[in-house]
């Protein structure tokens, strides 16, 4: 199995605070990890340093370049002018070129399509509900055809059909090879999902590997 | 009137003005967009500054303006972009210091070489006093801005909507921010002549505020951008001859107008 992850004891710190503390943590494809732990306890802070977002203090980070992540929250201007679709396609920008191809277009319609958002192709982002948002930020994520897809707090605002289609989704993604890391705070979102490892965080370390 | 104005049209230094102040305007209109989205809205008067302190330095040392001021304010806007980055919510700070102390050099340098009448002309612009050489420069950059623009128009889109998710592609977000510093800092060096380093500002934001009103898209945002800021350019130009006030005044002045009556239409 091909590696897609390799975090060795990775510390990150908010000043003197370590928020990650010593983590090491290997994800290789076709694993689906769920990461939980109480609020605080760094799954956040994590996510953004796999991500790229933060730098490690120390410790070294070896991943995938094909990266699909969709944040806890969307550091942008909710006001934004943009469609949906306009936001959807940015997620292909991972894979090089200035310009979008028509492959490129084929896969940010069918991930649209996947996750039932294509008829709100042409609304501005400003007018989505939150469930609606979450859903295309990950067709975002899905269109860049991500080898490790990193996904913080998928399931906060969603309904239950949402819910479902949420895991169905990464459950194709999962089979056809790629690795989910989800981050979760909330222990019933595990409920009667088979996760092949959950692994809980406290204090920014990694207190159960399972 | 109208054969009044078609003739004045005729004048070499009326259609050098026309050409240049349009492609400069649009261009600033342009770039306007990314900065009002990405709340860098004062980094063009913070720029101006820059220019007008080292526009007092050349004029003092005899070298073109061109010369000292472009590489002077593209450092600049590299210096501002970097602090804004590094240190988040303290890039209004650095605009504030690198404008505050720019103004105050350029004051001091223009006074002790006696120099004062000679940068007022980029205080408050002078537009129809563009030579064929400035022109030439005006509509190169325009195709630099523009070209760019185009090229690389997905990425700048990105990086005005969310930084964070650019880089968590892979994006190199810092180079994308130079790029967007560098434009604008030319942008600011042409446009000095146009309105002024007073003004040059609301060339770069005026239209782009105003856009936002008018368009629901980012394409559609930037077109009507420029759309704007070519009406008001031309009209403020216009406006100017016909009661002999100064260009960059009736330029900033239509652009004002036009925001205020589309903000009360629409």
């Amino acid at each position: 199995m091909t590696e897609r992850l390799r975090l060795i004891n990775a510390v990150i710190k908010y000043g003197d605070v370590k928020a990650v503390d010593d983590v090491s943590l290997t994800v290789r494809d076709g694993e689906f990890v769920f990461i939980t732990g109480a609020n605080g306890s760094g799954k956040s802070t994590l996510t953004r340093g796999i991500a790229g977002l933060l730098p490690l203090s120390s410790g070294t980070i070896t991943r995938t370049e094909r990266l699909g992540y969709v944040p806890q929250v969307e550091e942008a201007d909710r006001n934004f002018p943009a469609s949906v679709w306009e936001i959807v396609i940015t997620g292909t920008q991972g894979r090089g070129g200035l310009f979008y191809s028509m492959g490129s277009r084929r896969r940010a319609l069918q991930a649209m399509d996947e996750l039932g958002i294509r008829d709100l192709a042409k609304r501005g982002i400003n007018s989505l509900s939150g469930g609606q948002l979450r859903r295309v930020l990950l067709a975002r994520a899905l269109c860049g055809e991500p080898e490790l897809l990193l996904l913080d707090e998928p399931c906060a605002g969603l309904d239950a059909e949402s819910h479902a289609l949420l895991f169905s989704v990464l459950r194709k993604n999962v089979a056809s090879g790629c690795a989910v890391i989800m981050v979760t705070h909330d222990a019933s979102d595990l409920e009667g999902i088979h996760a092949d490892r959950v692994i809980t965080l406290s204090h920014g370390r990694i207190v159960n590997d399972e | 009137m109208m054969s009044e104005l078609l003739e004045i049209l005729t004048y070499p230094f009326v259609y050098r003005a026309l050409i240049a102040g349009a492609l400069i305007s649009v261009c600033a209109s342009v770039l306007g967009v990314i900065l009002v989205l990405k709340h860098y809205s004062l980094i063009g008067h913070g720029l101006s500054e820059v220019g007008f302190a080292s526009l007092s330095i050349a004029s003092a040392l005899g070298l073109p303006v061109m010369l000292v001021s472009a590489p002077a304010v593209i450092i600049a806007s590299f210096v501002i972009m970097f602090v804004s980055q590094r240190f988040r919510a303290a890039g209004d700070i650095a605009i504030a210091i690198a404008s505050s102390a720019a103004l105050a050099l350029g004051v001091l340098v223009s006074s002790l070489t006696g120099q004062v009448s000679a940068v007022s002309n980029y205080l408050f612009g002078s537009v129809l006093a563009l030579s064929d050489g400035d022109m030439i420069l005006a509509v190169m950059l325009s195709l630099i801005v523009m070209g760019v623009f185009i090229v690389f128009y997905n990425r700048l889109f990105l990086l005005a909507y969310n930084e964070d998710y650019a880089r968590s592609l892979g994006i190199n977000t810092t180079l994308y921010q130079f790029v967007i510093s560098a434009l604008t800092a030319l942008v600011v060096v042409m446009g000095m002549r146009i309105t002024g380093t007073l003004l040059i500002s609301g060339i770069i934001i005026l239209p782009a505020v105003t856009a936002r009103r008018l368009a629901s898209g980012f394409r559609s945002l930037v077109v009507m951008s420029g759309i704007v800021s070519l009406v008001s350019f031309v009209l403020g130009l216009a406006v100017s001859f016909m009661i002999n006030i100064p260009a960059g005044a009736g330029v900033i002045l239509a652009n004002t107008v036009i925001l205020i009556l589309v903000r009360v239409i629409f």
